[in-house]
């Protein structure tokens, strides 16, 4: 299909896109965050589940000194203690922990030969949680999961909503009210409730908790779905489709449901931010992705009993920061693409 | 009329059938009695566990059990306190109720006291300021606010207790009533503002306004009684957000409520009290609904006929 302008309508829609100043922003903020999860390893310090108990508790801009050693279990993750100070004398090293007591290790038992390679000042650009782990360097592999969570929950839930929406849109009569019950069966449940449930049905876990958030948050999808197909029914296209002879599913999903793609889409983009919402609180409550796996709801978690003690905010404060521009900038996105989707909003 | 209340009520019945059956297998994997026995007891106590359960008997005569006594307003008993659940729910409802009705109460003034402020100027700053603000509170979960106001009001800067029940003091509403009335406020607000738009744009507001009517008057008496049907909507809706809010909200406050029990019983995989907690607010979201849809059928005739 085209505009008057003979402009292709996705091609218009990006258009329209581009014009709003916060959907842009939101793209260009997601595209960071997606990024930083993806090179997670090579931006961030330390691995996310390297303790060093001497460390436990620091504030953000915390420099540490540590010396790196050889890990047998995994050579690829070395082992990190926290010194005061070093000395090389032969093949030994002899250092002293933050708490003044003196030590001495082989050479040959740490990471490189030279003090360049073994020993380190790092910065904690966010501090430290209770573990001694690096905040930052959690933060990020936490946007991993929750980056994950929206993606491969709402691939679940919209495959389940459209192929549910599209029966009953498309066949009505019996179909349409048993999917319908369905429909408002799993309405009558606050969706975080139902997760909740879901979670406690299925167990502790990564894929789990992913099952849980996709098969609770479906029925919106449906009901779009349903209802465009109520409508892409009467058209004369579709009706072409049977008089040409085709199939219900080749009709179904070749020429109906990319004309009602522009909801499904905008629809997803919301369901994304309610899911990384759900993951955390999941993990808030200790269902959800299980440790040493960080994850945002999780480190709110940790961090929340420090709150009260009026010490190191910033263990709760950054991971709700990171949550909140990743749910808002998802949001305006999201608004941005209903906008610029929408063909009732005039052409500016 | 009574036709369409006979039809409302038994779907209703339909559905709460449906939410029965799904709330029943809200249960650990695997076998419950050796998850809450543990791995060390002996064969022999697991199976009493089983039986005492009811879980040695067949799937549907363990659902009917449980509807019949579901009927006779019987939840089953708690794992953690063997007491009964029915009457750990009832005996909390008071906090919870009282914790969600003066959230939504505050969360409808104030949305819609905002959506309108911003209607009547649409994209000026205080439009601007309304519509970024709810986009804020919509973002943000609930626990996250409530943990950020514990942070700020709490102790920071000292102007509230962060957390214990309301027989201390009417100041231990104040946290966790304005943290639950965040969202269903910023979402009450834009569905105004919108509504109220699309309102104005109607020929009978042009009308009004042609027949020399000043504009406070058309603004106030003829648009906003119009749009405000689809913010009741979104009201009888939110309820329900609000009540599955309340489970982290009482948790971070320390609130006695249904929340607080059943925040309590997942940590413990307690699942007859998670299922009960579980029920009891669906069913009282389908009930919510149900009278708000009744209402709707009485004032409007349309609705009765679709």
């Amino acid at each position: 299909m085209t505009s008057p302008t003979g402009e292709s309508l996705s091609r218009l829609a990006w258009r329209r896109l581009r014009k709003n100043k916060g959907a842009v922003i939101g793209m260009i903020v997601l595209g960071i965050m997606i990024v930083m999860a993806i090179a997670a390893p090579f931006i961030t310090p330390f691995d996310p589940s390297t303790q060093i108990l001497e460390y436990s508790v620091k504030p953000a801009g915390f420099h540490g000194k540590v010396i790196y050693k050889k890990n047998l279990a995994d050579p690829n993750v070395p082992s990190i203690l926290a010194v005061s100070s070093y000395e090389e004398v032969g093949d030994s090293v002899f250092y002293r922990d933050p708490a003044g007591e003196p030590y001495r290790v082989a050479r040959s038992t740490l990471v490189g030969t030279d003090p360049h390679e073994y020993y380190s000042e790092p910065l904690f650009l966010l501090g430290t949680d209770r573990f001694g782990r690096d905040l930052f360097t959690r933060l990020v592999y936490g946007m991993r999961v929750s980056l994950s969570v929206g993606l491969i929950s709402e691939s679940i839930a919209l495959a389940i909503g459209i192929f549910l929406g599209a029966l009953a849109g498309y066949y009505r009569g019996w179909a349409d009210d048993v999917i319908m019950w369905m429909v408002n069966v799993v309405w009558s449940f606050p969706t975080i409730l139902l997760v909740v449930a879901f979670s406690v049905i299925l167990g502790k876990g990564y894929w789990q908790t992913f099952v849980a958030i996709g098969i609770s948050s479906w029925v919106d999808i449906a009901r779009i779905v349903r209802g465009q197909f109520f409508s892409i029914r009467e058209q004369e296209y579709v009706e072409a489709t049977r008089a040409l002879g085709f199939g219900s599913m080749r009709t179904i999903f070749r020429h109906m449901l990319p004309n009602a793609a522009g909801p499904i889409i905008v629809l997803s983009t919301a369901g994304f931010a309610t899911a990384i919402i759900a993951e955390a609180s999941l993990s808030f409550i200790g269902l959800g992705v299980q440790p040493p796996t960080p994850s945002w709801g999780q480190m709110i978690k940790d961090g929340y009993g420090y709150i009260a003690l009026g010490t190191n905010w910033g263990m709760t404060l950054f991971p709700s920061l990171s949550m909140a521009i990743g749910v808002l900038v998802l949001n305006v996105f999201g608004d941005g693409l209903r906008d610029a989707l929408d063909p009732k909003t005039s052409q500016r | 009329m009574i036709n369409y209340l006979l039809r409302k009520i038994l779907y209703t019945i339909l559905v709460l059938i449906g939410v029965v059956v799904v709330t029943f297998f809200i249960r650990p994997p695997g076998d419950p009695a050796r998850v809450l026995l543990g791995q060390r007891a002996d064969s022999a106590s697991v199976e009493a566990m089983r039986e005492q359960l009811g879980l040695d008997k067949p799937l549907p005569v363990q659902i009917g059990k449980y509807i019949i006594n579901l009927v006779q307003g019987d939840l089953g008993r708690s794992i953690a306190t063997n007491r009964s659940v029915t009457e750990t729910i009832l005996e909390r409802v008071p906090a919870t109720a009282l914790l969600a009705l003066t959230s939504i109460f505050i969360a409808t003034v104030l949305g819609v006291l905002l959506g309108v402020t911003a209607a009547w100027k649409p994209n000026t700053w205080v439009d601007t300021l309304t519509l970024s603000t709810s986009l804020l509170g919509i973002s943000l979960p609930a626990f996250v606010v409530g943990l950020l106001f514990v942070l700020f009001f709490g102790v920071v800067l000292e102007w509230f207790p962060n957390s214990g029940y309301i027989d201390r003091g009417i100041e231990y509403l104040v946290l966790p009533m304005v943290t639950l009335a965040i969202r269903p406020l910023a979402i009450i607000a834009r569905i105004t503002r919108a509504s109220m738009l699309d309102v104005l744009g109607q020929d009978y507001v042009r009308t009004a306004r042609a027949k020399g009517l000043s504009s406070r008057k058309v603004f106030l008496k003829h648009a906003l009684r119009n749009a405000l049907n689809p913010v009741v909507t979104t009201v009888s809706a939110w309820f329900a957000g609000l009540l599955a809010g309340t489970y982290f909200i009482e948790f971070i406050f320390n609130w006695p409520g249904i929340g607080l029990a059943a925040f309590n019983a997942i940590e413990k995989l307690d699942y007859p009290m998670i299922q009960g907690t579980v029920l009891f607010t669906a069913v009282v979201f389908v009930a919510v609904n149900t009278v708000a849809d009744l209402v709707y059928g009485f004032i409007d005739p349309k609705v009765r006929l679709s």
